[in-house]
């Protein structure tokens, strides 16, 4: 019979362990698809349009564009591996395994979190890797370009484990994905220089939240952005620091995840 | 010297759900460190909401509970508790092994130790043929030893079993109460509920009668026939449980 103490670190280790083995064992699905899809985009609306297409702020379209998808891919990654992983961890009744072990709430939050981080950052090192000799494109300032993909990634994280709590169906999760996350990101400057829209459309973008986090992954690559860097960083801390807040209000206080 | 605290010390234990269901109606129960204890009532009762409220797999509406002396929202109670609930519910996309590996290092055991005990468990519930086989392939009476084996993994103090033999065939049931008397007899505390009442007289050194959310009986299997002038554990079961939701009607 065991009556050491707790070890609540080791539960955080083992849970994060967890979640990126089921990254790994659904490889095809986690990272292959969304680092061929992504590819796609820069090769058809790069490499193929962009030669049709004059500068955009005095980078080369195909350049221009390869901040925003890797931006993109990575934040769809974070919240579809989060939310789904949640989601099914919840309707088989298998987080209970979790939720009774002698884990901190922080621990439980950060642990299943941390799939999405882990494939993110494998999709973000894969297209960077591909992206660079397809489109030469560079990286002008590295240590904004880490800060703005560490944002984006707890953001994108965060949100996932909150819609994979409050999911009652599968098709939920992909609900937001689809009719939030992916049109703010379409409008948030991914394709294009929000200067050469028209007003009040250029002002409408500056209400995107997702705009600002393009903005900070931009300036860390190409060293220019649509907005301000210091805005861009302080609207994207903000907005993390409310999701993940949010994240972990549900499991200090078990509201959705426990009846 | 200092008598050891129960196993399990419950006060005053409310649970009302959001929808206004209340399953749980200041329930008191204590279970002394050791015992074999069976918790019986019918579908609905709040056998397995006590269970998930003792495990924090719920959220409750008041009262206290202690594991060992222990709050049982401490990480150290919690550490002392293994927990089979009544529907299999495992990792789909881990193998028997990583169940079992996993499930070791979520309640803080070394590496090494949670292979050795994982082998362990597999040798014991004769899991080998398909330790490297994903939860939803096993058939469910693999499903059902592999839950078991899970919730005695990292040697709880403390072995919940919400009716572990429902579904089970004569064979794995025999096989897993010669395993929980043995584990029994070395100190551990077994709380078991179960429909089958001859199981949970041959086995259930102290048994609770539980109906509405309250415990409306508790004694030996002997004791609780007296009590209720009854031959069998059935007659009892059907005094204790049934006769005062009757009486309530007629009142």
């Amino acid at each position: 019979m065991n009556e050491g103490v707790a070890q609540p670190w080791r539960g955080l280790l083992w849970l994060s362990l967890r979640e990126c083995l089921r990254v790994s064992k659904l490889w095809t699905q986690t990272m292959l698809a969304p680092v061929v899809s992504s590819i796609l985009f820069i090769v058809v609306f790069g490499l193929s349009l962009g030669s049709r297409i004059r500068e955009v702020s005095g980078f080369e379209y195909e350049v221009f564009i390869v901040p925003g998808l890797i931006a993109m891919a990575m934040a769809q990654a974070a919240y579809s591996n989060n939310s789904s992983s949640i989601f099914q961890a919840r309707s088989d009744r298998y987080i209970d395994d979790v939720l009774a072990a002698p884990m901190h709430p922080w621990q439980m939050n950060l642990g299943l979190a941390i799939g999405g981080v882990f494939r993110a950052l494998l999709i973000g090192v894969a297209l960077v890797g591909l992206a660079i000799p397809l489109t030469g494109v560079p990286v002008e300032q590295p240590l904004a370009l880490v800060a703005a993909i560490l944002l984006l990634v707890a953001l994108f994280g965060a949100l996932g484990v909150v819609v994979g709590i409050y999911a009652e169906t599968f098709d939920h999760h992909t609900f937001v994905n689809n009719i939030v996350i992916l049109p703010l990101t379409f409008v948030g400057g991914v394709f294009y220089s929000i200067e050469i829209l028209p007003s009040p459309w250029e002002e409408i973008s500056h209400a995107n939240p997702v705009f600002y986090l393009v903005n900070a992954v931009r300036y860390g690559f190409l060293g220019s952005s649509d907005v301000s860097v210091a805005l861009s960083f302080a609207v994207t801390v903000a907005i993390t620091v409310a999701v993940v807040a949010w994240s972990q209000y549900l499991f200090s206080t078990g509201r959705k995840l426990k009846p | 010297m200092h008598a050891s605290p129960a196993a399990l010390a419950i006060a005053g234990l409310e649970k009302r759900y959001d929808d206004g269901t209340l399953a749980l109606h200041g329930l008191d129960l204590e279970v002394p460190s050791g015992t074999f204890f069976g918790l019986l009532g019918p579908n609905g009762a709040g056998k397995t909401t006590l269970i998930n409220a003792v495990c924090n797999l719920i959220r409750v509406s008041g009262g206290e509970i202690e594991i060992f002396g222990r709050p049982a929202a401490s990480l150290e109670a919690r550490r002392r508790v293994g927990l089979a609930e009544q529907d299999p519910n495992l990792d789909r996309f881990l193998t028997v092994r990583e169940a079992l590996l996993y499930h070791g290092g979520y309640y803080g055991l070394t590496r090494s130790r949670s292979v050795e005990r994982a082998e362990e468990m597999i040798d014991v519930f004769d899991l080998g043929a398909k330790a490297d086989v994903r939860a939803p392939k096993l058939s469910g009476g693999m499903r059902r030893r592999l839950l078991l084996a899970r919730a005695l993994l990292h040697e709880p103090g403390l072995v919940i079993l919400d009716e572990p033999t429902a579904g089970v065939d004569v064979e794995l049931r025999r096989e897993l109460w010669r395993y929980i008397r043995r584990l029994h007899s070395e100190g551990t505390t077994i709380l078991l509920t179960t429909h089958y009442l001859e199981e949970a007289e041959a086995l259930c050194e102290e048994i609770a009668l539980i109906a509405k959310g309250r415990i409306v009986a508790r004694s030996t299997p002997e004791g609780l026939k007296r009590q209720f002038d009854a031959r069998t554990l059935e007659d009892v079961y059907l005094k204790a449980v049934h006769e005062p939701v009757d009486a309530e009607v007629v009142a």
